[in-house]
């Protein structure tokens, strides 16, 4: 079971990890803002940056091949609303600079999620007084993540075990079954989790 | 005695229409522990969400905890332990999990950190759910229900998918809270051992009601509601 594809190093012990979450959380956030306010041929800062942040990972001891995979992971949907700007004219320089931002905003997240344990962010963001119900949404978010892929696997390889047609037309609608199964067993589970809740005094 | 539970005429239909429960009654005398079987589908954890009054649809007949019907109340008295500890554990950490039901009550958290102690979780505070294994899961659920300080606990098959120690833990940590019981089990060794009484329900219906000795040895009324003589009751020689 892969409980741990979201932040595998927050939990480790050196000097970064130690680090208080207010600063470690007020630092990412910050980043992520200059990164998105700064001129697209800001490269110095950018080149900068990303030293900066291959420093913070070495020191972590977060291997940088874990990061270049997270990073695979996201780049679809980065390319995928770039892509729009190469309509323009000169669109390529934008598509360039959304590219590059948006990679960076994402290692510093990544960098920071893994860093930084996830209940110690939602306390930072309790203290700073974000709405509850966003932080209650959040902790919740994360808690059921793991579970719900734990399901996805299990039923995937419930479907494997049986599958005797490899024709590919087949393998798709089965896909849409589990999906479409996925999507009940979780509203039942919320539904389940509701009156765990209220069950322990949830007003 | 006081009366713990009492379930007057209680019938209930789920959403869809299927009848879940039919007419029941039967009430709990304070400090007693007792044992709720039945096949699977019977509507054993059903019955049990109703003593916390959860179900969205109103149920006919009453259901009375220490007299009161008010939700607030019953929910403060009667801790439910769900089956599937996956439901009950929604925070990040073991600790703010355990703390949950105090906080929500308005109680000291002191509470939690007894229960953590109790359930022998000294050291898990800052652990994740989804990093325990299923029994430390189970105990968490356990103290997190505990942290509540309920008179009543509504168990829904605590002893399922526990391996032999984690049973026997599991038991112990039970043996040891004071508090009425009532629990749905398959484990009918379980019940024998720690049952005083026993309910056994059946398609929604209250097929016996009697002391857990002379139910769990009847053969043919454990058989026709698709239950077993445990064996504990079946290897004892008079000698």
């Amino acid at each position: 079971m892969r409980h741990d594809f979201l932040d595998r190093y927050s939990r480790q012990d050196t000097p970064t990890h130690r680090a208080s979450a207010e600063a470690k959380l007020t630092c990412g956030l910050a980043v992520v803002a200059l990164t998105v306010a700064a001129p697209l041929d800001a490269l110095p800062y950018f080149v900068a940056l990303a030293s900066a942040l291959v420093a913070v990972a070495l020191a972590a001891r977060i291997p940088l091949n874990y990061l270049g995979v997270r990073l695979l992971w996201m780049e679809p949907f980065v390319l995928g609303v770039g892509v729009l700007t190469l309509l323009q004219p000169q669109g390529w320089k934008v598509f360039l600079g959304i590219v590059v931002k948006s990679t960076l905003s994402l290692v510093t997240m990544a960098v920071l999620a893994n860093t930084t344990p996830f209940a110690e962010i939602l306390r930072v963001l309790r203290r700073i007084r974000l709405p509850a119900l966003l932080v209650t949404t959040l902790a919740l978010m994360y808690r059921y993540l793991f579970v719900l892929v734990d399901e996805a696997e299990r039923m995937q390889r419930a479907r494997v075990a049986r599958t005797f047609d490899r024709r590919r037309l087949y393998s798709w609608k089965m896909l849409a079954t589990v999906l479409g199964q996925l999507f009940v067993r979780s509203t039942e589970r919320a539904e389940r989790i509701y009156s765990a809740m209220l069950a322990r005094g949830w007003k | 005695m006081t009366a713990a539970i009492e379930i007057c005429n209680l019938s209930y239909r789920y959403p869809d229409g299927r009848e879940a429960l039919r007419n029941i009654s039967f009430t709990i005398d304070e400090g007693e522990c007792v044992g709720l079987i039945g096949p699977n589908g019977a509507g054993k954890s059903t019955l049990l969400l109703h003593l916390n009054g959860i179900l969205p649809e109103k149920p006919n007949g009453a259901v009375r905890v220490f007299g009161q019907t008010e939700l607030a109340m019953m929910r403060r008295d009667v801790g439910l332990l769900f089956q599937d500890p996956d439901d009950q554990l929604f925070c990040p950490t073991v600790y703010e999990d355990v703390a949950f039901g105090p906080q929500q009550l308005g109680l000291p958290e002191e509470p939690a950190t007894q229960a953590l102690a109790q359930a022998g979780l000294v050291g898990f505070e800052k652990r994740s759910p989804h990093h325990l294994s299923h029994g430390e899961k189970r105990r968490v659920c356990l103290a997190g229900v505990l942290a509540c300080q309920p008179r009543v606990l509504a168990l829904d098959e605590p002893t399922s998918g526990l391996d032999p120690r984690g049973r026997r833990e599991f038991k112990a940590l039970l043996h040891k809270i004071r508090a009425t019981k009532l629990i749905t089990t398959h484990d009918l060794d379980f019940v024998a051992e720690f049952c005083s009484r026993v309910l056994v329900l059946d398609q929604g219906e209250l097929a016996a009601d009697g002391p857990a000795e002379e139910i769990l040895s009847d053969m043919s009324l454990m058989l026709a509601h698709g239950l077993e003589r445990p064996h504990t009751l079946q290897h004892r020689h008079p000698h």
